[in-house]
């Protein structure tokens, strides 16, 4: 398993946001974590990327176990998270925000591919490059989020989120950019309200409800499943 | 946006298209303007000096302060404007290089005589004043160090609150240390930098402030070129990332602790090279002189100047300090024209008079999120 989050407990304060999770994901999977607002996704997100701390449970990526080390620590194992809704810089610029992706790094020319590649995925943040990131719509904040992400060469790519609050043709082109990603070696964990889209491009997905996983299978499985279907995607 | 930043703006934009060698010409004669204005004595320039009336300060040592205070200002700018941390206590770093070099340089100070009699030294020996500056220099850091190694893990008020706390705790030991610092009685006879001796009188002496104003400028000058450096390196793009969102800072491989500390550090040593210049003019350093009051007035210089930017903040420091000295006449209505103006820069012009065009930017991105989720509600 590239990534396991074991027995994960996580608190704000007094209240419980995670009772005890683990997930796993293997190298060159699509998995999704899917759930209702407050049902613990994002708290897993931060669990896993170590912007916050566990209170028991533990982090194993690659083969090590990182659930002490701090966020930056993380990220250069290969650990990257992209997150969720406005979490560019805003008073930087495009160019400037995804040379912050590539902060850790000091490989010119593999840093000059990446860039390339990341407008090669997203033209419209080449068109914008100069533009100040704040300016931009939601959909180019998120664009730019996600090759920020790509510009530090995850091993692993965390997204949290990456549909909130756009248009229904913006979703399907991000996640056809998600897809994309994967399809050219990235292994993805990716955090979804929008459990129809993230459902049909998992391999697996765990569904997650007031901090607790209930149910796991196969990104079909899970669209075929009665409940699931009733509870996340509308249908009776 | 409002008309005075479109305007403020497209001037500068302009002087950006200027070929270098013309910015470079006009710096040179900024610079040499700076230098010559103790002589200044045209008029209706002459106006400006603080000397006119009777009851004026000395021009050349009003000069010097505001210069001691544009050090400040620089230094408090990388603690705020670029790392984004609010410091209430600056005044305690500029304390420490005050009374560093005063307890290690001069023959008065309780220190000096305790390693006299300890190795029998003569009672005319003192730290020689070229050591005292890395002394200075050193204490502020590892002051700051010591302060920011704990607390940097708070955020916002909270950090602002503990430092305002240390600030005061300096200034209350200086003052009860008795057997250290003299405690409320201060340390006189504050050593000076050397030079040559002219007419039997030490180069940089008490009659002739204009010498300390220009000391004072080199330093700036050559801290001014130091801390644009530091804004334009990788530790610059760090503290600049940390302001804008320290998560995403944190999770974009930036290590927040570390260079939060390395902006307290480096701030608080700036604040040291201040105060160890004014402790040295002065040659008397005494608690009083380093009051709560004062490290609001630094952060004021910061705020209304335009934090994040270095020519904003020279020129908070320059009203500041220049201002009040002008208009000695009205005295008493000083802080009342000093709330008002306050105020009034809060309403009409809160990211500064002369703010970096970045932190303008990250200001109007904070009021549609604030708008935005006004809204949600």
């Amino acid at each position: 398993m590239l990534l396991e989050l074991n027995d994960a407990v996580l608190n704000y304060g007094k209240i419980q946001a995670l009772h005890g999770i683990s997930v796993e994901v293997a190298e060159g999977e699509v998995v999704s974590l899917i759930g209702a607002n407050g049902a613990g996704k994002t708290s897993t997100m931060r669990a896993l990327s170590g912007v916050r701390g566990l209170a028991a449970g533990s982090v194993v990526f690659d083969g090590e176990d990182v659930t002490k080390l701090r966020a930056d620590q993380r990220l250069r194992k290969g650990l990257v998270l992209c997150p969720e809704g406005r979490g560019i810089f805003p008073g930087m610029t495009v160019t400037e925000n995804l040379n912050m992706g590539a902060y850790t790094r000091k490989d010119k020319a593999a840093i000059e591919e990446d860039y390339d590649r990341v407008f090669g995925l997203f033209p419209r943040l080449l068109e914008r490059k100069k533009q100040v990131a704040g300016t931009m719509s939601g959909g180019e904040q998120q664009m730019l989020a996600i090759g920020r992400a790509l510009m530090s060469r995850p091993k692993l790519l965390m997204l949290d989120e990456p549909s909130m609050g756009l248009a229904p043709m913006l979703i399907q082109q991000i996640f056809d950019i998600i897809t994309e990603i994967s399809q050219q070696g990235t292994t993805i964990l990716v955090v979804e309200q929008n459990a129809k889209q993230a459902l049909s491009r998992s391999d697996r997905a765990y569904v997650l409800e007031t901090g607790r996983i209930v149910k796991t299978g196969t990104g079909s499985e899970l669209l075929d499943d009665p409940s699931v279907r009733e509870a996340y995607l509308g249908v009776a | 946006m409002s008309i005075i930043t479109q305007y403020t703006n497209r001037l500068r934009d302009r002087l950006d298209v200027l070929p270098t060698w013309v910015r470079a010409l006009g710096l040179l004669l900024v610079v040499a303007l700076a230098f010559y204005l103790p002589y200044l004595n045209v008029l209706p320039f002459a106006y400006i000096r603080t000397d006119l009336s009777a009851t004026g300060t000395d021009w050349a040592s009003v000069l010097f302060l505001v210069v001691v205070y544009m050090i400040v200002a620089v230094g408090l700018n990388v603690v705020i404007g670029l790392a984004g941390l609010l410091d209430l206590g600056y005044v305690g770093f500029y304390a420490l290089g005050a009374y560093s070099v005063a307890l290690f340089g001069s023959t008065s100070s309780p220190v000096v005589e305790a390693i006299q009699n300890k190795f029998g030294l003569s009672e005319e020996w003192a730290v020689p004043f070229a050591i005292c500056v890395p002394i200075a220099i050193a204490m502020a850091l590892i002051a700051g160090v010591i302060l920011g190694a704990p607390t940097l893990r708070l955020r916002g008020d909270y950090l602002a609150i503990v430092t305002m706390g240390f600030g005061e705790i300096i200034r209350i030991c200086a003052r009860n240390l008795d057997n250290v610092t003299n405690g409320a009685a201060g340390i006189t006879n504050v050593p000076v930098p050397p030079g040559p001796e002219v007419d039997g009188r030490p180069f940089f002496n008490v009659s002739e402030p204009e010498r300390w104003y220009w000391l004072a400028l080199v330093v700036l000058i050559i801290l001014i070129w130091m801390a644009r450096r530091l804004e334009h390196s990788r530790v610059g793009r760090a503290w600049l990332a940390i302001r804008e969102d320290e998560d995403a800072a944190a999770i974009m491989g930036v290590a927040a602790f570390k260079y939060k500390l390395w902006a307290f550090a480096i701030g608080a040593s700036l604040g040291g090279m201040a105060g160890l210049l004014f402790g040295s003019k002065q040659q008397y350093v005494e608690p009083n002189g380093f009051m709560l009051n004062l490290s609001f007035l630094f952060v004021a210089m910061v705020v209304i100047g335009g934090s994040g930017n270095i020519l904003g903040v020279l020129i908070g420091a320059f009203l500041l300090t220049y201002l009040p000295e002008r208009f000695r006449e009205f005295q008493e209505w000083r802080p009342f024209a000093f709330g008002v103006a306050l105020v009034a820069v809060m309403i009409l012009r809160p990211q500064g008079l002369v703010p970096s065009r970045r932190r303008a930017r990250e200001f109007e991105d904070r009021k549609v999120e604030a708008e935005e989720a006004a809204a949600d509600v």
